[in-house]
């Protein structure tokens, strides 16, 4: 009785004083806690107001005068630009071809790599066997036999299909082998002695198992795609966004340049997000309260 | 009481490693598992329990010995010896329907009567509302129920548990363990489970195998003598038994005998 009494007391004689204070210390908490959420409303404004500071640190730059204008053109110059490139300048058929060029060489990359990495991660004696290889290949910078394709396939589309696949099929082999590997040993254990063999358990237990973290993959390796794909398309190019850049840098289009830039960053944006939707959407039992 | 041997178990031994780092896990273990039993084996941990069970599904090779089921040496994991495991084995992919069916679709079931039997043994667990869920939506003791099940559907000669029960909480452990009793009750199993629970080891077994350690080595096979031809369904029941405070002081007394050199090192 004395105790709670006592505690209640305690409680009374701080409370009036720290009210307020006490209030604004647990606002200012739920924003800065260690890997919790925060509202839905406050995580959109950020990302608005990051995009708003941004645009208005450009523009403010500009408006000061703080590089030549011909370098340094202003957001709404580049939208401009945009415009006219694909109003004009038929850029939607560089985009396109950028585009075709991605798909083309990552659905090759994917054809090699995903029955490669499930199969190394299925199999210790195909690990030991292609890894040595793999991991060599993997350290090796695809841009570094940019000369050799060159010479061998010419300055084509097949020179930048090939520099594509070498820059992500070695990278995604690995991530898919881990995927792989880390379909727990008693999934397999239970398959196995449920009465199911090698080809059974491969097809009905490891892959499927392994395909979520398969698509992770593929999402991480796409965007490192499209960095070799604006690498192969500046060094030796007609068409494409890479291209159409080099060209720009040639007028001092600066603004073009930039345009290209921000439709790479679009696109990148766009395939990132059509896959995110895809894996929530096939696999959807990875989520709570479906049926 | 015709008591037929099920499966036995003849002088296994394994070891792990070469030369100097040689572990020896089990030595010279013997015993038979007779028809419609549960036999248990209980010891210490590193007495090669686990190890002995996985030898027995086929899934690691004894280094001598062997392990004859049916009068057929077993050679490697088959439909015959269903395993299920302390980890959660249900697969996220699959309903619990789909799940419980899988075995027997491996196996070349028809639908017909795969469905038949899968949903009778969902009734059995207890899951028929649960039918068409995905594992992510069930909690721990619902996935394992799921595991339960389908391994039964797939009918195999003796069925093996790993400490079936050992990743779920105190309460849903002994509700798993009644329910377990109950299934043996309606379809006819012989059970081999790993436990270091000495409650639970009393309460499922008609037969508990006690394995020392540093080698794993038959201790003890202990007969229950006093659960004999009474049908006991629920704890309170068992507890009250007489012959159960000395059952379970003599386990602990031999777990305790086998702990002692360990806890010095």
């Amino acid at each position: 009785m004395t105790l709670a009494g006592s505690s209640t007391e305690a409680i009374e004689k701080t409370a009036p004083r720290t009210a307020n204070p006490g209030g604004a210390r647990r606002r200012r908490r739920r924003f800065f806690e260690f890997k919790s959420d925060i509202p839905a409303s406050w995580s959109l404004t950020l990302g608005i107001l990051v995009w708003v500071l941004f645009f208005g640190f450009w523009e403010f730059a500009v408006w000061q005068n703080w590089a030549n204008d011909i370098l340094l053109p202003g957001p709404g110059k580049v939208l401009s630009a945009l415009h006219t490139l694909f109003t004009e300048k038929a850029f939607l058929y560089d985009v396109g071809v950028s585009v075709t060029r991605i798909l083309l060489s990552f659905a090759l990359a994917c054809l090699v790599a995903v029955p490669l990495g499930i199969l190394m991660g299925s199999f210790r004696t195909v690990e030991a066997f292609f890894n040595p290889l793999v991991s060599a290949w993997r350290y090796l910078p695809a841009p570094a036999f940019i000369p050799l394709l060159l010479m061998w396939l010419g300055a084509g589309d097949a020179q930048k299909l090939a520099l594509l696949f070498l820059g992500v099929v070695w990278f995604l082999t690995t991530l898919i082998m881990d995927h792989t590997k880390s379909v727990p040993a008693d999934f397999v254990r239970t398959a196995v002695t449920l009465g199911g063999n090698r080809l059974q358990v491969l097809r009905t237990v490891v892959v499927p198992a392994a395909l979520p973290g398969i698509l992770v993959a593929m999402r991480q390796m796409l965007a490192v795609s499209w960095t070799y794909l604006v690498i192969a398309e500046i060094i030796a190019a007609d068409v494409g966004i890479g291209a159409m850049m080099m060209r720009a840098k040639r007028f001092l289009h600066v603004d073009q340049i930039m345009a290209g830039i921000v439709v790479i960053g679009a696109l990148g944006l766009l395939f990132d997000f059509l896959l995110k939707k895809f894996h929530g959407i096939a696999f959807a039992y990875l989520e709570e309260n479906v049926r | 009481m015709a008591s037929h041997v099920k499966l036995s178990v003849n002088g296994v031994g394994k070891s792990f490693g070469h030369g100097a780092h040689r572990v020896e896990a089990l030595r010279d273990v013997s015993f038979n598992v007779v028809q419609n039993e549960i036999c248990v084996l209980l010891g210490p941990s590193g007495c090669g329990k686990s190890t002995l069970l996985n030898i027995v599904a086929g899934l690691q090779d004894p280094t001598a010995g062997s392990v004859v089921l049916d009068g057929k040496e077993i050679d490697g994991p088959a439909r015959e010896r269903g395993m299920v495991f302390q980890s959660y084995t249900s697969f996220p992919w699959l309903t619990v329907e789909q799940n419980v069916e899988y075995g027997m679709k491996l196996n070349g079931v028809p639908k017909a009567e795969r469905q038949e039997r899968a949903s009778h043994f969902i009734d059995l667990v207890h899951l028929a509302k649960f039918r068409k869920t995905y594992p992510k939506n069930l909690s721990g003791g619902m996935k394992q129920r799921v595991a339960i099940a389908r391994t039964l559907a797939n009918r195999p000669e003796i069925l093996l548990m790993d400490e079936p029960f050992g990743a779920l909480d105190a309460e849903t452990r002994w509700h798993m363990q009644e329910m377990l009793v109950e299934i043996m009750k309606s379809s006819q199993t012989t059970i081999m489970l790993v436990t270091h629970d000495i409650p639970e080891a009393i309460f499922l077994a008609d037969k508990i195998v006690f394995l020392s350690s540093h080698p794993g080595r038959l201790k003890a096979i202990l007969d229950l003598e006093f659960k004999k031809g009474k049908d006991i369904r629920d704890k309170e029941e068992l507890i009250t038994l007489d012959g159960y405070p000395e059952c379970e002081r003599h386990i602990l007394a031999m777990m305790r005998a086998e702990a002692r050199p360990q806890d010095v090192t």
